[in-house]
């Protein structure tokens, strides 16, 4: 394994909602190589999803230093924090979250408008993009016309198409039937060796195990085990 | 970026025409609102604007508008007329007269008495009042109220009133009496139809005096011709110094008039609420409008800040999408309250375009739509963008 990724050192976060606190991380110590595709299993409401949130900026939490390619997150400001997640990161989520609005290739150039490139040059990586998840042809229909795996291929290329460093996917297969799950999985493995991001997949689908370089468990908010 | 709010704007085209249908109807509203309202207040000193060539209008000093009067001495007229810059001063005589119908039916009028002399301030051809014991009668905005028999066995029939008689309307030739005087109707004339409407009879001095006597002071208002080298301005002034007297350009009286109408008119009052609380609801339904739509996106926008949209980036998209649909929107609304107002404009519906109706309108639809938009930021302001992974 190559240099560290992200590195988080004993991070704590507290949901306070009313009376009931949840004490979704109790004390998390990990650090994300280069190159590697670590997975995030665990029992449901363990805290990966608040791991994974707090991992890639998304989330404040209450104690702990959590350091993105050498930047500590928690002395950034949002908008800081807005713009380095936007340059570094990709995403990939269980439940896709296209824009209904945009064609496929507009989706996937996404995070490029959002970097205020000119619009021809975001299409046409947004376009190569697309023709890497093997969607060429796709390109101007909207994600309502097409089907789970191939939203989430169109997901997967918005993730990626800005080369990030760092790629999240939280159970990027458990909408997908079995075979789609698959295909997802061999793409994004074959994309990051490819690209040379890390990725941290959260999911509970052991069929997808195999694609692990580290099998991280969680439980009640803590890391119970790391697997190689 | 503008480009994807444009496209999450124009997604939904149910939702897109239902918020610029809310839109459309509360420009609509306003503005025609406004423009009904302007329409009212113009027949309020319709008195004023048919006298286009009196640019001062002189009366008693606790007169503040065309509709509640008080008399001024007889002698003011000479007081007036003596004052350096008058180039011409002719009086006008307001009060009301009930007339008897030839059917026996009555009906009350707002009596107009012109000058003798110029018959200035009677409608044309004004010089049918020279014509003995005539009057002019217009209907003032109203309807039906100009009547009398059309057979002749049916008028002034001696075995009393013939109340169910077919009639006609009143014509050149037809008597009426007034204060058991006979009078003849020289002519019906289309002025300005009045605030509230109200049948008009227009009539010299001499006739006047003669249908209601005993009076002792008979004149309402001087209506002033300045001399061309003074201003209208000036010259009031300068009268209101000189006799005591309340004296202002026309321009002035018609507002006055419209404040007071906005003052004491329980029934502008009762118009006045009625828009406002019709603009309240159009505001509050387009404000709710905008900012559910901002809500229900809120998802879209938390992805996009995931994704590395600043603050910024999210509300130029949300004053994008408000501002298209104001501007949209509110054209729509004020261009069909122009063209359905200017269709059914009549005697019976007032209806004039003022400036501030359309402005009204669009600036009434910015506002809200801008509030609607401020609302709307904050629940994206303060989103933490980790719920897109609960979405
Ligand atoms: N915004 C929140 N407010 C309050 N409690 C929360 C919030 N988000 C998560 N939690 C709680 O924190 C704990 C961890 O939640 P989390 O979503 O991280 O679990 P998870 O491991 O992703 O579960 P799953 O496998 O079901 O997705 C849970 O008990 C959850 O109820
Ligand atoms: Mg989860």
């Amino acid at each position: 394994m190559s240099k560290i990724i992200a590195s988080c050192k004993d991070i704590i976060k507290t949901f306070n909602s009313g009376e009931a606190e949840v004490k979704a991380l109790q004390g998390i110590t990990l650090d994300v190589y280069g190159n590697e595709l670590l997975m995030l299993v665990g029992p449901s409401g363990c805290g990966k999803t608040t791991f994974v949130s707090v991992l890639s900026g998304l989330l404040s939490f209450d104690s702990g230093v959590c350091k993105l390619m050498g930047e500590n997150i928690s002395a950034m400001n949002d908008d800081e924090l807005t713009t380095f997640r936007g340059k570094n990161i990709g995403f990939v989520f269980q439940a896709f979250n296209l824009l209904p609005s945009l064609s496929a290739i507009e989706n996937v150039a996404l995070p490029l408008t959002v970097a205020s490139r000119k619009r021809a040059e975001a299409l046409a990586l947004a376009s190569e993009m697309l023709e890497a998840v093997g969607l060429s042809g796709k390109e101007d229909v909207k994600p309502s016309g097409l089907s789970g795996g191939e939203q989430q291929k169109v997901a997967i290329a918005r993730a990626l198409v800005h080369n990030p460093k760092f790629i999240i996917c939280d159970e990027p297969t458990s909408s997908l039937d079995h075979k789609s799950g698959q295909i997802v999985m061999e793409l994004l493995t074959k994309i990051i060796q490819e690209k040379g991001a890390s990725m941290i997949v959260v999911t509970h689908d052991n069929r997808i195990y195999k694609y692990a370089n580290r099998i991280v468990h969680m439980e009640d908010g803590k890391i119970t085990k790391v697997a190689l | 970026m503008f480009r994807v709010a444009i496209e999450m704007l124009l997604h939904d085209k149910t939702k897109y025409l239902g918020l610029l249908i809310g839109v459309a109807f509360t420009a609509f509203l306003v503005s025609f609102a406004m423009s009904y309202f302007a329409g009212f207040m113009t027949r309020g000193f319709a008195l004023v604007s048919e006298n286009p060539s009196a640019k001062v209008w002189v009366m008693d000093s606790a007169v503040s508008s065309a509709e509640a009067t008080i008399n001024m001495s007889n002698s003011s007229l000479d007081i007036v007329r003596g004052v350096q810059g008058v180039e011409y001063a002719s009086p006008l005589y307001l009060g009301d007269m009930t007339a008897r119908y030839a059917n026996g039916h009555f009906q009350s009028f707002q009596a107009i008495g012109v000058d003798n002399a110029t018959l200035s301030g009677a409608p044309k051809p004004a010089n049918l009042l020279r014509i003995p014991n005539s009057v002019i009668i217009d209907s003032g905005g109203t309807d039906g109220k100009l009547q009398t028999p059309i057979e002749k066995k049916d008028m002034w029939a001696y075995n009393g009133s013939h109340l169910n008689a077919v009639t006609r309307k009143l014509r050149y030739g037809d008597t009426i009496l007034i204060n058991s005087k006979r009078v003849v109707v020289a002519g019906v004339s289309h002025t300005i139809p009045r605030f509230p409407p109200r049948p008009l009879l227009y009539t010299s001095t001499s006739n006047f005096k003669r249908l209601i006597p005993g009076e002792k002071r008979y004149i309402t208002f001087i209506m002033v011709r300045p001399a061309t080298n003074i201003a209208p301005e000036v010259l009031a002034k300068r009268i209101s110094k000189q006799t005591g007297l309340k004296a202002i350009t026309s321009s002035a009286f018609k507002k006055e008039t419209v404040m007071w109408y906005l003052i004491n008119s329980e029934d502008v009052g009762d118009m006045v609420n009625m828009v406002v609380l019709a603009m309240l609801v159009g505001f509050g339904v387009t404000g709710v409008m905008l900012y559910m739509f901002t809500y229900e996106n809120i998802k879209q926008y938390a992805v996009l800040k995931a994704m590395g949209a600043s603050i910024k980036q999210l509300t130029d998209m949300i004053y994008t999408q408000v501002f298209i649909m104001a501007v949209v929107g509110s054209g729509i609304g004020v261009g069909i309250s122009a063209i359905f107002g200017e269709s059914i404009s009549s005697a019976s519906f007032p209806f004039r375009i003022m400036w501030f109706a359309p402005f009204i309108g669009f600036l009434g639809v910015f506002i809200v739509s801008l509030m609607a938009a401020f609302i709307s930021i904050r629940p994206i302001k303060k989103m933490e963008p980790g719920i897109v992974f609960k979405l």
